[in-house]
């Protein structure tokens, strides 16, 4: 018999990351993608609230990136994946790399 | 949530979404069987490794990780399948939100009268509203990356020639990002 998995909670982007999920994701400006539709994905997949999803999208729009998840490689493959999903450009590495 | 389109609007949709189909999920039926090395591939008797040649679909499939081709590879390897089919099934939600709508003219009947100013009417429920903004963004970023579109270049193509075709391609462009916006904010959380 086994249990299923638990969803444990995503830790903040901006939060201190401990040191055994030292994993994150970075989405990446590009020139299609409406600012409006980059908040709603942020929103939408996240779960972040408008303020934040709005923050992350500028970041993107203005800096080039953002980071949007912090965890384990497995949870960044699966934001990544999600990213790619909804037509984002996003990679996962380690932090500080 | 309710859609308001031009008749003429509609059966460019329905195009446009049909090559994406073709595109995204055509490589899937076509491809010849190559030995996976991967045993969970080979089980399935199908895997993508293989950073793509085209631009549009390195696009629609990026690399997962930057300066690490052989993780790249793996992560791609493990989810481009999936995501072939969730680009493949919002586009087939969008074809079958544009067959079953209101106005919509029957299968086959290229007799059947429609007048210029025809609407039709699309009704989207929250999860179909969504499919359609993953397709919308699909053909953007398909056309987009056709297009050679860059950050700031709308002067540019402004500038175009009214005779250059890809003038009217990047008008369905800037029109495809309209009815995303308009969408997204029927949608707005």
């Amino acid at each position: 018999m086994v249990t299923a998995p638990v969803e444990l909670e995503r830790p903040e982007a901006d939060e201190a990351v401990r040191l055994d999920t030292p994993w994150i994701t970075i989405v990446w400006n590009d020139p299609v993608n409406l600012m409006s539709y980059v908040t709603f994905v942020f929103q939408n997949y996240f779960g972040y609230p408008k303020k934040k999803a709005e923050k992350l999208m500028l970041d993107v729009h203005e800096k080039g990136k953002a980071v949007v998840s912090a965890g384990s490689r497995e949870e960044m493959e699966r934001d990544t994946e999600a990213m790619h999903s909804y037509g984002l450009w996003a990679t996962l590495q380690k932090e500080g790399d | 949530m309710s859609a308001q389109f031009h008749v003429a609007e509609t059966e460019l949709l329905a195009s446009l979404v049909g090559q994406l189909l073709d595109l995204v999920h055509g490589d899937m039926d076509d491809s010849p069987v190559r030995p996976p090395e991967d045993p969970l591939a080979a089980a399935i008797g199908f895997s993508f490794a293989d950073r793509p040649t085209d631009p549009v679909l390195l696009r629609l499939f990026p690399d997962g990780y930057q300066d690490d081709d052989e993780a790249a590879a793996d992560f791609r390897r493990f989810t481009e399948t999936s995501l072939r089919e969730t680009k493949s099934n919002a586009a087939a939600t969008v074809l079958a939100s544009l067959a079953t709508a209101e106005g919509a003219r029957p299968d086959g009947d290229a007799d059947a009268e429609v007048t210029q100013g025809e609407k039709i009417r699309i009704d989207l429920d929250k999860e179909q509203a969504t499919a359609w903004l993953r397709t919308l963004t699909d053909l953007r970023l398909a056309l987009g990356t056709r297009l050679g579109v860059e950050e700031g270049d709308e002067e540019h193509w402004g500038k175009l020639p009214s005779d250059d075709p890809r003038r009217h391609v990047h008008d369905v462009y800037d029109w495809l990002g309209w009815v995303q916006e308009t969408l997204v904010r029927a949608l707005s959380l």
